[in-house]
């Protein structure tokens, strides 16, 4: 079964001169914590929009969890996936506990069962003491693993996060990609971008290389690695597909 | 419900966190109707209530000098100046005065005014008094030309207040004039058979006006006065100034991602809207609500007249929840609409203030000109003042302001309706 399948997906955005998306096709299976990578402008994010239902793609299927992607199932979809986006997207004068009795509010969540649930997860992201404290307040690293609890309150079979790890430090690091391979243990698919390819090789079973709108290769690490001799790890895979020319 | 009550307490507590934010929210608009119902009183009062120093010269020392410059001190209305600095004004002195703005009317009896006045009394008397087969034997001058008090005015002063005081002085000069021609009359009558002991009274106004309530106000002229007009016109302004808050809101909840986070979570966002609507509806109802006591409570200290409210509290309630209602949407409008808070800040702000205008809270409607009356009528501001006005001033109830509410209401829907459409419309 899988948990994400994408089938020739298209999306020009208005007034852009270039699409965004170009038959873009991939599927990832259910439990894998999958990289979805691509250097600047490869379509990640609109990608993991039209995933969790914010944009509307231009042609193509997505399903989730083999629901379509459309009006009729967006709701259960919501229900099924939990998103970190690349924005932390807390109200920043809350403290991390109002935040998380709101966003748990607006999912049904409410009572003791909801405390319980937000002092667990506050106790593995090592954020039991600072729960009082205003999210603005927050370190970069204290923010990440908040934004990261506001999105999996609820349960979800399927987290997507957007560069869960940019500009953290090292320990915080450790402990949210930890986390990660923890949460994956207990049939949590992960898919998850990141300009870390050194994080991505450690932790991912699958990656997806996009770039232009379209998919340039998926597999495994190890795979990717072996398959081209002359790349020692991912990042050089990376390279070898991408090209080492900038992008904006 | 949950949703919709977890976000009106995230909204409390976030407007808890923005101290500065909270305290300005209430406390700007109590300044902004203290100031401007007492910089606005002044236009609002009738001119006999204001008292100005006036420049007389009296070149006449008769009984015309004498009754002007009296009647005109009894009125209360100015302060009669015959001098300045110790000395006697002159014709000339006067006209400098008046025309460096020092003095704002100055006005010249001229010489022999009171006898032109006699006079003239006496040949309407003798001409009667022919009439009437009696002997006509008041002395009456020769004189052919016509005398005229000069009043001359300060160069800024305004049409209107030099109208009123022509009336005023036009006034007085009847007055006299009448009064000496009732002295004649007397004096001719008592010189026939009538003994000197009979008191003669003649009174000249038999058919006096008096002002009656057109509806069931008690109060025929509280329209009249600044609070009455400043305290909800400016109310009403303030609560349409939520648009700041809320269009800033909007903007920061998409700026930091909250918003998105929102609109991933399964359910519907109207009712996160609506939680976040019910809240800014609340805060512009205790608004007004404050205002009010201000108008009742405050600026009588100021020595303002207290605030006449209506005897429909359920219809002030509605309205001020409308009133709010319309203002939260423009505000959802302007967040949704602009993309950085400086857009919205200005937009919002200069919009506001033209909607006010237009909208019959600086000046009232009745006194713009016709096209602008139109277009003011218009203005959501208007119809909230109208609603006010029919509750407070016509003592109406809530029957009667359903037409007014009815626009608030649906000039909302639609706000929203187009905020929505922008919104579908960025997510495509």
């Amino acid at each position: 079964m899988t948990s994400i399948a994408v089938h020739g997906l298209h999306k020009t955005y208005k007034g852009a001169l270039e699409p965004s998306l170009k038959d873009l096709s991939f599927s990832f299976q259910k439990n894998a914590i999958v990289g979805l990578l691509g250097p600047n402008g490869a379509g990640k994010t609109t990608t993991i929009s039209i995933l969790c239902g914010l944009v509307k793609a231009d042609s193509g299927q997505v399903n989730i969890f083999d629901f379509p992607q459309d009006a009729a199932h967006r709701e259960t979809i919501k229900r099924l996936v939990g998103i970190v986006p690349q924005q932390i997207a807390l109200f920043p004068e809350l403290t991390a506990i109002e935040n998380l009795v709101y966003f748990g509010n607006l999912y049904g969540l409410k009572g003791k069962g909801l405390r319980t649930r937000i002092d667990e997860y506050l106790q593995i992201f090592g954020l039991e003491k600072n729960g009082n404290k205003e999210v603005r307040r927050f370190s970069g690293g204290m923010k990440r693993r908040t934004n990261i609890i506001a999105a999996i309150l609820h349960q979800p079979k399927l987290l997507i996060l957007d560069e869960p790890t940019a500009g953290v430090d090292v320990q915080s690091r450790g402990m949210i990609l930890q986390f990660l391979r923890e949460y994956n243990k207990q049939g949590v698919s992960i898919v998850y971008t990141s300009h870390l390819l050194e994080e991505a090789q450690t932790i991912c079973s699958e990656v997806a290389i996009i770039d232009e709108g379209r998919l340039i290769v998926q597999g495994s690490p190890s795979d990717l690695i072996e398959k081209h001799s002359a790349c020692g790890n991912l990042e050089d895979v990376f390279l070898h597909y991408t090209g080492h020319a900038v992008r904006d | 419900m949950l949703r919709l009550l977890a976000t009106i307490k995230k909204e409390w507590l976030l407007l808890l966190r923005d101290r500065t934010g909270i305290t300005l929210l209430f406390a700007m608009p109590v300044m902004l109707i203290t100031v401007m119902a007492l910089i606005e009183d002044a236009p609002f009062r009738d001119y006999q209530e204001v008292k100005f120093d006036i420049l007389t010269v009296d070149n006449d020392h008769g009984r015309l000098g004498r009754y002007i410059q009296e009647g005109l001190q009894s009125s209360g209305q100015f302060n009669i100046v015959d001098s300045v600095k110790g000395q006697p004004v002159t014709e000339q002195a006067a006209k400098e005065l008046v025309n460096a703005g020092e003095y704002k009317i100055c006005i010249i009896i001229p010489q022999g005014a009171t006898g032109a006045i006699v006079s003239n009394a006496n040949k309407i008397v003798n001409d009667i008094s022919r009439r009437m087969g009696m002997s006509a034997s008041l002395p009456v001058s020769t004189r052919k030309d016509s005398l005229n008090v000069s009043v001359y005015f300060d160069p800024a002063a305004k049409k209107a207040f030099k109208g009123a005081i022509h009336q005023a002085l036009d006034n007085f000069l009847t007055q006299v004039e009448t009064g000496l021609l009732m002295d004649r009359i007397k004096l001719q009558l008592k010189k026939g058979d009538i003994p000197e002991t009979d008191t003669m009274m003649i009174q000249l106004k038999a058919v006096g006006l008096k002002e009656q309530f057109a509806g069931e106000s008690k109060q025929v002229d509280v329209i009249s006065n600044s609070v009455q007009h400043n305290v909800p016109a400016w109310s009403i302004f303030a609560m349409f100034f939520i648009v700041i808050p809320i269009a800033g809101n909007m903007i920061r909840e998409r700026e930091d991602g909250s918003l998105l986070r929102m609109k991933l979570i399964p359910g519907s966002y109207l009712a996160i809207l609506a939680g976040k609507m019910l809240f800014f509806v609340g805060i512009c109802v205790v608004q007004f609500y404050l205002m009010i006591l201000v108008g009742i409570y405050l600026l009588p200290l100021f020595g303002l007249p207290k605030l006449m409210l209506g005897n429909s509290h359920a219809a002030t309630f509605i309205v001020a929840a409308c009133i709010g209602l319309a203002s939260t949407a423009y505000g959802i409008l302007v967040g949704t609409l602009f993309k950085t808070p400086n857009q919205a800040l200005n937009f919002g702000a200069i919009s506001i203030v033209i909607l006010s205008a237009i909208g019959g809270i600086w000046i009232p409607l009745e006194i713009m000109p016709p096209n602008m009356q139109f277009i003011g009528h218009l203005s959501p501001l208007s119809w909230g003042l109208s609603a006010i006005n029919n509750i407070y001033l016509r003592n109406m109830g809530v029957m009667h302001i359903l037409a007014d509410v009815s626009k608030l209401v649906i000039c909302a829907a639609g706000m929203l309706c187009i905020a929505a459409a922008i919104e579908k419309r960025r997510m495509s």
